[in-house]
């Protein structure tokens, strides 16, 4: 039998019952819509995580921290593969306050390489890189928490608005520093000046403060000598350093990880993270479409019923078809047409319900949750409530048809198995 | 063109456990020669349809050997029975056995369809077939909307589409008055004479059995009368 007329023979046996048919594939369609909505929640929240932490940090950044008593060996981090930079910086166990006019800060004194850091890619709002040890680059709050001595009193005091700060541009100006340490009442005589030629770019998050300096490492040996000098002893662990290594791309986060990992530091990276995160989306995924498999099987249900009934029906038919010459393979074929067909349009049909609600869910809820949590901010919050992607598709199309088509088996069976000689008695 | 040798067939009726054997067919043995009209008469229960179920290869006798057009259908498993009907039989059956949901054209267009043949030729031998049986006007007629010896004329067309050079009939004219059971015995001996078709049918009525040209005669599963092998 050609395939045309073998799709033709299983239209028409749909056509004739119509309502039927149309319910096992609204069943079906059920199944799978709920699949893969369900499942959608799973890849929706990931990726939302996933967009959270890609938008936290430098992405090309790891983070590496020698062992208790160790020290990184610099040399030998730097003879692994595509590394790009390696930024580190110093602060000090020292009360830094930089001045400007009658206002000041306590700002975080940040000792570090120009050039690596410009190798990092480390990003400007304003200005320039300093170019020799007398400039410096300020964090973007350093300059609006420049405040007077009385406006400081007055935010201690009472819940008055935040004070604007300096409200000029900071570029070009100079500022004075000068150090105390924690356990004093004054701060050393001596003072250094220095230029500020550049502010640091908006941190990623906007609850994040960023009141620091960053100066050139040169001064660590000058600043420590003069806290020496002055203080009666140097506390143990003056000196801080974070070592933060940035790749040349995304891609090789992973592998860098890994070597420096090998190496015996420890590491923390985004690529860990993700990693973390990925594996318990896995497990949380699999559960997901578990459950809505589980629905596509009481879907099946459906299937199997409407298939044995269309055979019970058709025993007679069946029976004049093999008389005739339709081997039972052409029957049995026939069949699972029928209930392959029902499975693919149900599923098709879901696909489509499946982005409409995803769509619609990724619209409505934030909407929801924001009035019920009563802020607006929400809404700009870009999360993801339902993702389908791709995969999904397949995969819930695969399970769906495939449960469509095992479930048509049996009746196909059966209607082989029907003996002619039985079904051509059967009354008209 | 059908040898059968030594056929013998025995039911098991009744409740599990008290089944009660009943012989149907007793060591039947005859042939039927090409382009020949036999007649199988008999009374009621007497075995014919069984007789006819065995040749057709719709049931396996329990006993003999059944050679149809050189082949021994005992050796051919499920679907290469189906294919050597489709290839070599046709049947015309008592109540027409037509496909409901199909029009008449449709209907007797079925087993070229199963053949896989392509449908510019199917209809041309399809219209052809229907001009032969007087059917051309009723082509898109759905069988309930067909009269008795209509219908039987789609069921004798279906059966002859495909060029089969055997034809079984079990009471093809059973369920027809007597002038239309005329035009169907006239259409039947035509294709005899001018394609050489063998029939092979089963009847009741002494006048069907009057147009071929042997009559067997059984009696319990066995033939009484006729030119028995
Ligand atoms: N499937 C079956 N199981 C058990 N017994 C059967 C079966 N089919 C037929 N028989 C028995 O076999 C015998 C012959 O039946 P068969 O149908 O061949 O008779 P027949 O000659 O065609 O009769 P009729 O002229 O009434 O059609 C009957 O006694 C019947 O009861
Ligand atoms: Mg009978």
């Amino acid at each position: 039998m050609l395939f045309k007329d073998q799709v033709d023979f299983v239209r028409q046996h749909i056509k004739k019952n119509k309502l039927r048919v149309f319910m096992t594939i609204l069943a079906a369609t059920m199944g799978c819509a709920f699949l893969i909505v369900l499942a959608s929640i799973g890849f929706g929240i990931q990726d939302t995580m996933r967009k959270e932490i890609l938008q936290d940090q430098a992405i090309t950044e790891v983070e590496v921290y020698p062992n208790e008593n160790e020290e990184l060996n610099l040399e030998e981090i730097k003879s692994v593969p595509y590394i790009g930079a390696i930024v580190q910086r110093t602060s000090m166990d020292v009360m830094t306050s930089f001045h400007l006019e009658d206002r000041s800060i306590q700002g975080n004194l940040l000792l570090t390489d120009m050039q690596e850091e410009e190798q990092s890619n480390l990003k400007l709002s304003e200005g320039r890189l300093p170019q020799n040890e007398s400039e410096i680059v300020v964090g973007y709050h350093f300059a609006q928490n420049l405040w007077t001595d009385a406006e400081r009193a007055k935010v201690v005091e009472e819940e008055a608005d935040l004070p604007k700060g300096y409200e000029k541009s900071i570029i070009g100006k100079t500022v004075t520093l000068s150090l105390q340490p924690y356990d004093s009442e004054d701060a050393f005589s001596e003072q250094w000046e220095f230029t500020v030629v550049g502010v640091v770019d908006i941190p990623a998050r906007d609850w994040i403060i960023d009141q620091s300096i960053l100066m050139d490492k040169l001064w660590l040996s000058k600043l420590k000598g003069t806290y020496e000098e002055n203080a009666e002893q140097i506390p143990e662990n003056f000196t801080y350093t974070t070592t933060k290594i940035y790749t040349d791309s995304l891609e090789h986060v992973k592998s860098v990880t890994k070597d420096l990992k090998d190496m015996g530091y420890n590491v923390y990276s985004v690529s860990e993270q993700l990693e973390q995160i990925d594996v318990f989306f896995m497990a949380f995924k699999i559960g997901l479409i578990f459950v809505g498999t589980i629905a596509v099987l009481i879907s099946s249900i459906g299937i199997f019923n409407t298939m044995t009934m269309a055979v019970t029906e058709r025993t007679r038919e069946i029976g004049v078809m093999k008389a005739i010459g339709a081997s039972p393979k052409l029957i049995q074929r026939l069949f699972l047409m029928e209930s392959a067909w029902i499975g693919i349009i149900g599923t098709v049909l879901a696909v489509i319900i499946s982005y409409a609600v995803s769509y619609l869910a990724n619209w409505i809820l934030p909407m929801v949750v924001g009035t019920s949590l009563g802020e607006d901010g929400l809404q700009d919050l870009s999360i993801t409530f339902s993702l389908i992607p791709w995969q999904l598709v397949v995969l819930a199309s695969t399970i769906s048809i495939g449960v469509a088509m095992i479930s048509g088996w049996r009746p196909a069976r059966k209607a082989t198995k029907i003996d002619v000689i039985q079904a051509l008695r059967q009354e008209l | 063109m059908i040898q059968v040798q030594q056929v013998n067939h025995t039911f098991l009726i009744g409740k599990k456990g008290k089944e009660k054997k009943v012989p149907v067919l007793k060591g039947l043995s005859f042939e039927v020669k090409q382009g020949e009209i036999v007649a199988i008469v008999g009374k009621s229960g007497s075995g014919k349809s069984t007789l006819l179920h065995t040749i057709a290869g719709f049931m396996s006798p329990e006993q003999g050997s059944i050679t149809v057009n050189g082949q021994e259908t005992a050796n051919l498993n499920e679907t290469e029975r189906a294919v050597f009907r489709l290839n070599n039989f046709g049947f015309i059956f008592q109540n027409f056995q037509l496909m409901p949901g199909l029009t008449a054209f449709e209907n007797v267009e079925l087993p070229l369809k199963l053949k896989g043949i392509s449908p510019k030729k199917r209809k041309e031998s399809v219209e052809q077939m229907m001009d032969k049986v007087g059917l051309t006007e009723v082509g898109d007629h759905y069988p309930n909307e067909l009269s008795g010896g209509q219908q039987q004329r789609v069921s004798i067309a279906r059966a002859l589409i495909t060029n089969p050079p055997i034809l079984f009939a079990d009471e093809p004219t059973g369920s027809l008055d007597s002038e239309t059971e005329q035009d169907i015995l006239l259409l039947i001996q035509n294709l005899n004479q001018t394609l050489g078709v063998t029939f092979v049918m089963i009847t009741h009525d002494e006048e069907v059995a009057s147009i071929a040209h042997r009559t067997f005669k059984m009696r319990d599963g066995e033939l009484v009368k006729g030119d028995a092998l």
